[in-house]
């Protein structure tokens, strides 16, 4: 069954593209697939590449590219299911086309790389001004000017709260708008990311932490003899990696400054190890001062959560082997790797590689600490 | 459209945080919580309702298959989705009470689901 190659076996790929609305491509183009690659990572845009055959009276060279079915900002979803389970991939547009001909009969490429949907919100710079709006209002009002895309916003309000004051301060956006929201998300501790799916021609832009909580996708099995599902896992614990921030803050009527407090950073990252590797360098945050106070307090909270992943792990697995598609940003469990690296990880980015026979995902992990926090691990 | 979600939700909704795997069928029903007298909350699956089958002269969404001898729904799932637990699928293509009766006599002509399909339920992932 796993010799099988994708399109016959357990894998089938389904490419969807269009200008706005996408359609199903024709068979000629799925069959001219010869490799795809996809990225996705948390809090980063993500971005696909993929290659296509391009026989010299095929239908790609002769119709479809002078017609500009891969013109740039054209829209494109790539669908797989593994096994009868239906996965969108990715859904994004078309930024640039490569065009390698070869003196050698098929070795002619067509190369389309791309990026998700977050490209349309950085295309165009733009200055306004938010009176009286927290900043997830903010993020709410941007966003909302990308429905007809289908991206659905999934913004929360932030941790700390920071009630505007239209007298003190008007914040105001210069530069695109996937700059400004990415700023704020930053900020306070969130990430921005667009999640494709569940359909194809959806996808849900979420503005808030990081999903580090919830029941844990199947796990990785190394070093498990006829039970691994990973090919190889390589863990890394960074001990300067962590630092605590510190913030001084000063109050405008007495003029006095005061440190800030450290905040705990559970409540936006819950603890997935058991113990919590000590912050070796202390840096001191600029320009909070003068800050409003809510402000200050979250920028602090924000810097000590996002660097408080030590201990990171790379790997790849066959996805025909583990049964499942591995998703990013989201909690899995690992087994076999000895006492100090087992449990749960969030997994930071995911890398797709799929062509005619394979498919491997490449991945990395991330988490606080040494030891699992339980004893058990979901399989 | 959708507002803004007060932090505290920003756990709830956690992909994944389903007791039935993504290949199940119970997936996409919805769960129920049941109180109990002594007021203990029961969970439970509320009754999966099966999306509407297509109509007949759409045969995009599905292929069909002529049954020979020695066919079983879990064969047929293997050979056409490479997973012998997605039998479920082709069930729900051709509304049957037993799956059995699926491959009961050869020569009937069953509907089975394209591999590359899309889920139908509308549920978050």
């Amino acid at each position: 069954m796993f010799d099988m190659p994708v399109g016959q076996g357990p894998v089938h790929i389904t490419l969807q593209m269009g200008p706005q609305l996408v359609r199903p491509v024709p068979a000629e183009v799925t069959e001219a697939l010869l490799s795809a690659q996809i990225t996705a990572t948390a809090g980063e845009r993500s971005g696909f590449q993929l290659a296509f055959d391009m026989t010299k009276n095929g239908i790609i060279s002769r119709r479809l590219l002078p017609e500009g079915f891969f013109d740039p900002k054209t829209r494109l979803v790539v669908t797989v299911t593994v096994k009868g389970t239906t996965e969108v991939l990715f859904d994004g547009l078309v930024v640039r086309q490569e065009v390698g001909a070869s003196n050698q009969p098929g070795h002619s490429t067509l190369t389309v790389t791309g990026e998700d949907l977050t490209l349309l919100m950085d295309l165009e710079e733009r200055t306004a001004r938010y009176p009286n709006l927290p900043p997830s209002e903010r993020v709410l009002a941007i966003l909302r000017r990308y429905s007809d895309y289908g991206i659905r916003p999934d913004v929360y309000t932030e941790k700390v709260a920071q009630p505007p004051h239209q007298d003190l301060r008007v914040h105001y956006q210069t530069g695109t708008d996937l700059q400004y929201v990415t700023e704020l998300a930053h900020a306070n501790g969130y990430t921005f990311y667009l999640e494709p799916g569940p359909t194809p021609g959806q996808s849900s832009a979420r503005w808030g932490p990081e999903v580090r909580l919830g029941i844990r996708q199947h796990a990785l099995n190394v070093n498990l003899d006829a039970n691994s599902t990973v090919d190889q896992l390589t863990f890394a614990y960074d001990g300067t990696a962590r630092e605590e921030p510190q913030a001084r803050w000063q109050d405008p009527d007495t003029r006095l400054s005061t440190l800030l407090p450290q905040p705990p950073i559970s409540p936006l990252r819950p603890p997935l190890g058991k113990r919590p590797t000590p912050a070796l360098k202390r840096r001191t945050l600029s320009g909070t001062a003068k800050q409003q106070r809510g402000q200050a307090e979250a920028e602090l909270l924000a810097r000590a959560a996002i660097s408080a992943d030590v201990v990171s792990g790379s790997g790849s697995l066959d996805v025909n082997r583990h049964g499942y598609i591995l998703q990013p940003r989201q909690l899995v469990g690992v087994r076999g790797a000895g006492r100090a690296y087992d449990g749960d990880y969030y997994v930071k980015s995911v890398t797709h590689n799929l062509r005619p026979g394979s498919f491997q995902q490449n991945f990395t992990l991330s988490r606080e600490g040494l030891e699992a926090r339980s004893d058990y691990v979901r399989p | 459209m959708t507002g803004i979600e007060p932090y505290e939700n920003a756990f709830d909704s956690v992909p994944g945080a389903h007791p039935y795997p993504r290949t199940s069928r119970y997936h996409d029903a919805e769960i129920g919580i049941h109180r109990q007298a002594d007021g203990t909350e029961v969970r439970y699956t509320k009754r999966r309702l099966l999306p509407p089958l297509p109509a007949l002269d759409d045969d995009q969404e599905t292929q069909q298959h002529t049954v020979a001898a020695g066919d079983r729904p879990d064969l047929l799932a293997q050979r056409y989705f490479g997973d012998p637990g997605q039998w479920w699928q082709i069930a729900d293509a051709n509304p049957v009470l037993d799956p059995r009766e699926l491959t009961d006599e050869a020569g009937r002509v069953v509907d089975i689901p394209s591999a590359g399909g899309f889920p139908r339920g509308d549920r978050r992932v």
